[in-house]
């Protein structure tokens, strides 16, 4: 569905060029849910944005490409992404407060939807939204139309903006975030949501998140970033049952669990670096409790074992004896 | 003993037309009663709204409770706790408030607003210092603050440094190392884990456990995660809109938890297993109510499983079931 090839996305900043993204490549197949795990600032989010093309072209440098159905989208003008923007990829956000603008009703605003990208006639519009706000879970969803964003709560916007995406049925969905400003009860309806939906209508999601639970809930395949990097691929039962990246067996570790009651919990030293201090060599090195010595210069490449696994660091040069 | 929390209630007017007449209350807090004593950590759990951060407001005197009662032993008189226990409330007097202002100190969710981005980390630390006078030269006051970094894993020179020079977790070290530098009986730690990494969460949680442990500190710890508020606690208290429904262990309320609500939550835990998931079991439907208009009876009826009749009128009492465990449910409480 979507490749990703060698894709660099830097910011133009008055301290120089901030690498948020550099060099990953990663595809996202047909009808599954991969998961972009990562902590903040591992570029994540920006993968996302680069992908819907809503980085400003002026401040950023992007090189690589990104393939949509064998199509080049980082080559297309802005009017032909607009096409494709929404009505093949659509993109779920984090804080359903803010995607909405709180001086129209949302029926308003996925009318608005409709009309871009249909001709339907406005009265097909109409059902067709309520139609989806029903798919969603929402009850009373003739009245929910007419009202407000303030007049709903944070678990039931999120619902309407998945609505508002699924219902011009994308090819692809990505999700960024879309359940951490939720609370966890509501945050297991909405996964529950997108699972079922995933299903039903086959759209292939590119979930983004920084929590592992979730992602053990949702995802197929996942992803797991480090400062700009993609440090270990893998379906999601491997990466969970059988980690392979110093860091990926630190985040799973430092989860706070019940058998650790009165002992000191386990973590990874040091914090998470900022885009413009990236290190040298592998970017995981100062926090890395198995670091070796040419870790410090040298950047990993990718390597591929067996299983489908790929993971970028040293200690896997001579494949899984590590 | 250090405090006694005794039926306090906190609700908020609103205020509507020109003349600010009170519409309505939320009711953000009912009747809440414990006691902490120190050393011990009691923690409060319950989703966005169910009143857990306004009772720490309440208890740090940010805000002042609209009833009930809030008793603190001033130090050294623990042995006679509750004789010498005084009232803290608008006109208690004032030695007695400044001692408890010292007492009781309180860490932030968030670090990127809790510390003033015009102030140096030194400043920052140096003014509990200097309000409460606890220090009688300069020079005593710079080493203070030295000591207070390295207590919490930073270096003295940082003293020099303002907070948007620190990433998420070294401000919130920051933060406790303000909290702790009038050596306090209490910290309200408000959900002080949850704006940061997963990778970092950890070693603040040590870091706070370190700490009680040196000073036998008694913390009141707010947070909506459960596995955390299990790891840290002594108690654990979970709330739903504005009421304690259950208080237990974390050893019993994991194996087995009484209310419902209780069990609901955690079972909307995702259980990082991939083999496991637990999504399509998730039986809470619906939202919490608007603290405006509660509901009449229990609380959470109108998403409870379990609901029976009796739950729509009659409000059941958090009462005594089994040893060191209150629940407040008509299905264990006859």
């Amino acid at each position: 569905m979507i490749a990703v090839n060698h894709l660099q996305s830097y910011f133009k900043t008055e301290d120089g060029l901030v690498k948020a993204v550099d060099d990953i490549s990663f595809e996202l197949r047909p009808n599954e849910v991969l998961a972009l795990v990562g902590e903040s600032g591992c570029g994540k989010s920006v993968t996302a944005l680069t992908v819907m093309g809503l980085l400003h072209r002026n401040k950023t440098v992007l090189k690589g490409e990104i393939l949509f159905n064998d199509k080049s989208l980082l080559d297309l003008p802005p009017e032909a992404y607009r096409l494709i923007r929404g009505e093949k990829i659509g993109m779920i956000f984090q804080e359903p407060m803010s995607a909405f603008d709180p001086l129209y009703t949302v029926g308003y605003q996925m009318l608005e939807v409709l009309k871009a990208h249909t001709n339907l006639s406005i009265e097909k519009q109409k059902q067709r939204a309520v139609h989806w706000l029903k798919n969603v879970g929402i009850p009373e969803a003739e009245k929910r139309f007419n009202q407000y964003p303030h007049e709903m709560s944070g678990g039931m916007l999120q619902r309407v903006m998945i609505a508002m995406v699924l219902m011009l049925q994308p090819e692809v969905l990505i999700a960024d975030e879309p359940t951490t400003a939720l609370d966890v009860t509501i945050q297991a309806q909405v996964l529950g949501l997108i699972r079922n939906l995933q299903k039903n209508e086959g759209t292939s999601v590119l979930f983004i998140t920084h929590d592992l639970g979730v992602v053990a809930e949702i995802a197929d395949r996942v992803h797991v970033m480090y400062a700009g990097k993609i440090v270990e691929k893998g379906t999601v039962s491997q990466v969970f049952h059988h980690p392979l990246h110093p860091y990926t067996i630190g985040l799973l570790t430092s989860r706070v669990v019940k058998g650790k009651k009165g002992k000191e919990l386990p973590f990874i030293r040091g914090y998470v670096p900022r885009a413009y201090e990236f290190p040298e060599g592998c970017r995981f090195h100062p926090r890395c409790p198995r670091k070796l010595p040419r870790c410090e210069h040298d950047n990993p490449p990718e390597i591929s074992l067996e299983t489908e696994n790929c993971v970028a660091c040293w200690l896997y040069e001579k494949g899984e004896s590590a | 003993m250090i405090l006694k929390i005794d039926k306090v209630k906190k609700y908020f007017p609103i205020k509507k037309g020109i003349f600010l007449l009170t519409a309505g209350y939320v009711r953000a807090l009912e009747e809440v009663s414990f006691e902490i004593s120190e050393g011990q950590t009691i923690g409060v759990v319950g989703e966005s709204g169910c009143g857990k951060t306004t009772l720490g407001r309440v208890i740090a005197k940010v805000y002042d409770a609209t009833s009930g009662k809030i008793f603190y032993t001033p130090h050294g008189k623990e042995s006679n706790a509750i004789a010498q226990a005084a009232e803290i409330r608008k006109n208690t007097e004032k030695q007695i408030m400044k001692n408890y202002r010292k007492d009781v100190q309180m860490i932030f969710q968030d670090p990127y607003n809790s510390l003033d981005p015009r102030m140096t980390i030194g400043d920052i630390l140096a003014e509990p210092l200097q309000v409460h006078g606890v220090c009688s030269s300069k020079a005593a006051l710079n080493e203070t603050v030295s000591q207070l970094l390295l207590k919490v894993g930073l270096y003295p020179e940082y003293a020099s440094r303002y907070p948007h020079e620190f990433s998420g977790g070294q401000r919130q070290r920051i933060s406790i190392a303000r909290a702790i530098a009038l050596h306090p009986r209490m910290i309200i730690c408000d959900e002080p884990t949850s704006a940061l990494d997963v990778s970092v969460q950890s070693q603040i949680i040590n870091l706070l456990k370190d700490l009680q442990k040196e000073y036998q500190m008694a913390y009141l710890f707010i947070s909506h995660n459960l596995d955390v508020i299990y790891h840290v606690s002594d108690w654990i208290m979970v709330m739903y809109l504005g009421n304690v429904v259950e208080i237990a262990t974390p050893e019993a309320l994991f194996e087995d938890p009484l209310h419902p609500y209780t069990s609901a939550l955690m079972k909307a835990i995702p259980n990082w297993n991939p083999e496991e998931r637990s999504l399509g079991e998730t039986t809470l439907q619906g939202e919490p109510p608007s603290p405006i208009a509660p509901p009449s009876g229990c609380p959470f009826h109108t998403r409870c499983e379990f609901v029976m009749e009796r739950c729509k009128t009659d409000k059941p009492r958090l009462s005594e079931i089994g040893q060191n465990r209150k629940v407040a449910c008509h299905l264990r409480v006859q």
